[in-house]
């Protein structure tokens, strides 16, 4: 168990410096006119002064190496022009919890709604409730989501009477972000569980249980769930990534004050070190969700095993 | 022979699909005498399983029993239309072993799991005494270390582990019938009989009702009383194992004992069975299995044959049997069986 996790980490850990050195390499391809306010009015060697004073004019491979360098130090660099001179951690450190919590309500309510329903649309197949909730997901996935976050935006305030924009001290602005974060996750959940639930109901077992004298509600529950669930948590890491990309866009339409936000800000203003620091950040939530995935269908399935062998069979 | 355990009276079981309606047993009675052991043989979809299915409402739900009585313990179970009357019915009463042990089991389950739930949903009995009764009924399905083994899961077990405790799950309960439904099917041939004279030796110690349906004839040998003979959704022939394998009367039996492959014989080609089993979603005129009946008479196509009797305990439904109906002889196989069994009955 052990072996593989930290087998598992290596992995994780080479896939991180890949993606920071992509990351790293696209933004030093960016026109360098970003890194100043005033780009015009500059004279050339004020403009080279700058660069040198940022690094970029050494070769991109030093660059690199510098910029790896620090990280190992745990150093995440400062900020260049979304806070100026400002450590980027303490940036973070303010703006990530809010982002943390916002994306944990959401997921938790995408579980709580999608996997009744889909439960529902399992047992329900070809009634009212498979096609209400198929007629959900089909509008979820088709319609792109900047779509209804905006209609979701503008009415549901309204009809709420609730503020637009979001208010830390006030939970009532919270309801909308939570809401349409978990939507596309809602749909997720509810569509794969009811595939995997209808795969389930046709195997032996099921047949098994119910001559046993198991009533159908029964089986349902305690073994057709359970089975459809082992392939419903590979969809976990996916779901997160979800989460953090829907976070992006609803946290700047609802003025969240944070990562989503951030992200969308620091690009636009060219702050390199902040975007690789939270790209970073993004990715190893990534990477850990799909670790976290894999971890968690060995606990739930007996048959999935990290360990050697133990004993003799 | 003993008391009646289960009696069908005329049995009509229909499909509905999508509109058409499937005739699946097309009236069908049965007397299951209690601790016999009567296996069902005929080819796919005779109807075989859907008929025994019909006992435990296991059926699909677009199945429906048209007319006609399951009359077991004083009640009609044909008429049972809630899960939950057929619930205390399902492993308490009548039990089934599955065909396939690899999948028959829940794999996230412990094995020891799988069977104290079947325990403790018939028995008024504490998590404790549930547990105690597994280990036990494990031990009586021939698993050593118990204790150890309840604690595993299905992965951990092969195919004939498998399929008995498959078995402890069907006779836990202490049912009265147990339904084998091809139990041996998908076993290595060197654990079908394991298999079986496991079975057998429950049914003693239990005093078990055995219903196997099969369509391998050499494990019917092996098991049974009485052989009933399915063909397009009802029992053409039924009798004494003996009777049936020395002394055949319907053409159908006759075909069906041809088509069984003859060890030690070379050059010989195999028998088969003209044409195919008839269509159940038309009404059947006559008797079914006359298109492909070389020994066809002009009325089986008309008026659908009685059963007539051939001992106390044999009848087959063939007009060849009519007093009426021309001599004919069974195929030379079928009479060379017939010598072999007066030679040595």
């Amino acid at each position: 168990m052990l072996r593989y996790i930290l087998r598992r980490l290596v992995g994780a850990t080479i896939t991180l410096v890949i993606v920071l050195s992509i990351v790293f390499v696209l933004l030093r391809q960016m026109p360098i006119e970003g890194y100043f306010e005033n780009y015009d009015k500059l004279s050339p060697a004020v403009i080279n002064a700058r660069l040198e004073s940022l690094g970029l004019n050494d070769p991109i491979a030093v660059q690199l190496k510098d910029f790896f360098a620090s990280l190992l130090r745990g150093d995440l660099g400062t900020s260049a022009r979304y806070r100026v001179g400002a450590p980027i951690g303490s940036i973070i450190a303010q703006k990530a919890p809010v982002s943390i919590l916002l994306g944990l309500l959401s997921m938790a309510l995408a579980m709580t709604l999608g996997i009744p329903l889909g439960a529902a649309m399992a047992r329900s197949k070809g009634k009212f409730w498979d096609k209400f909730g198929t007629l959900f997901i089909v509008i979820i996935n088709a319609v792109p989501s900047a779509v209804y976050y905006i209609l979701i935006q503008m009415y549901a305030t309204d009809l709420l009477k609730i503020p637009m924009l979001f208010e830390r001290g006030n939970p009532v602005t919270w309801i909308l972000p939570v809401f349409s974060m978990s939507l596309g996750n809602t749909a997720y959940y509810a569509m794969w569980l009811r595939r995997y639930m209808l795969d389930e109901m046709n195997k032996d077992y099921v047949k098994l249980a119910r001559a046993k004298g198991v009533s159908t509600r029964k089986i349902t529950m305690r073994h057709v769930f359970r089975n459809a669930f082992v392939p419903m948590i590979q969809y976990l890491p996916t779901s997160i990534l979800y989460t953090v990309g829907g976070s992006i866009y609803i946290e700047s339409l609802y003025s969240v004050p944070g990562m989503g936000g951030l992200l969308v800000d620091v690009i636009g203003r060219q702050d390199n070190p902040m975007v690789q620091a939270i790209v970073m950040l993004y990715c190893v939530i990534g990477v850990v969700g799909l670790l976290l995935g894999d971890l968690l269908m060995g606990v739930v399935d007996p048959r999935i095993k990290f360990a050697k062998k133990e004993g003799a069979r | 022979m003993g008391d009646v355990i289960l009696s069908v009276k005329d049995l009509n079981l229909k499909f509905d699909l999508r509109g058409r309606v499937l005739h699946a047993i097309r009236g069908v009675s049965l007397d299951l005498y209690k601790g016999e052991s009567l296996a069902i043989v005929g080819e796919s979809g005779s109807g075989k399983s859907v008929f025994t299915k019909c006992f435990m409402g296991l059926n699909d739900l677009n199945g429906h029993i048209d007319s006609g009585e399951i009359l077991y313990d004083g009640k009609d179970l044909a008429k049972i239309t809630q899960e939950k009357d057929w619930l205390p019915i399902r492993g308490g009463e009548i039990a089934m072993v599955m065909q396939d042990p690899m999948t028959s089991l829940n794999p996230l389950k412990t094995i020891g799991a799988q069977i104290e739930e079947a325990i403790l949903l018939h028995q008024k009995i504490d998590r404790h005494g549930a547990h105690a009764q597994m280990l036990s009924v494990l031990k009586d399905v021939g698993i050593d270390e118990p204790e150890r083994r309840a604690r595993q899961y299905p992965h951990e077990f092969s195919g004939g582990m498998r399929q008995r405790v498959v078995i402890a799950i069907a006779v836990a309960c202490r049912p009265k019938i147990l339904i084998c439904d091809e139990p041996t099917t998908a076993l290595d041939v060197t654990i079908q009989a394991q298999i079986l004279s496991l079975i057998k030796e429950l049914r003693d110690r239990l005093g078990l009702t055995c219903v196997y349906i099969t369509h391998d004839l050499g494990v019917v040998a092996n098991v049974a009383d009485r052989i009933a003979v399915m063909y397009a959704g009802d029992i053409v022939e039924i009798g004494l194992c003996e009777e049936i394998f020395y002394d055949p009367r319907h053409p159908y039996t006759w075909a069906l004992l041809s088509s069984l492959p003859q060890l030690g014989v070379r050059g010989q080609p195999l028998f088969s069975i003209k044409g195919t089993p008839p269509n159940l979603y038309t009404e059947i005129r006559g008797d079914a299995f006359a298109p492909r009946n070389p020994y066809a008479l002009e009325i089986d196509f008309v008026e659908r044959p009685p059963y007539f009797d051939v001992s106390p305990t044999h009848k087959a439904r063939t007009w060849l049997l009519d007093p009426r109906a021309p001599k004919i002889d069974p195929p030379v196989n079928i009479r060379a069986i017939r010598a072999k069994g007066s030679a040595n009955p």
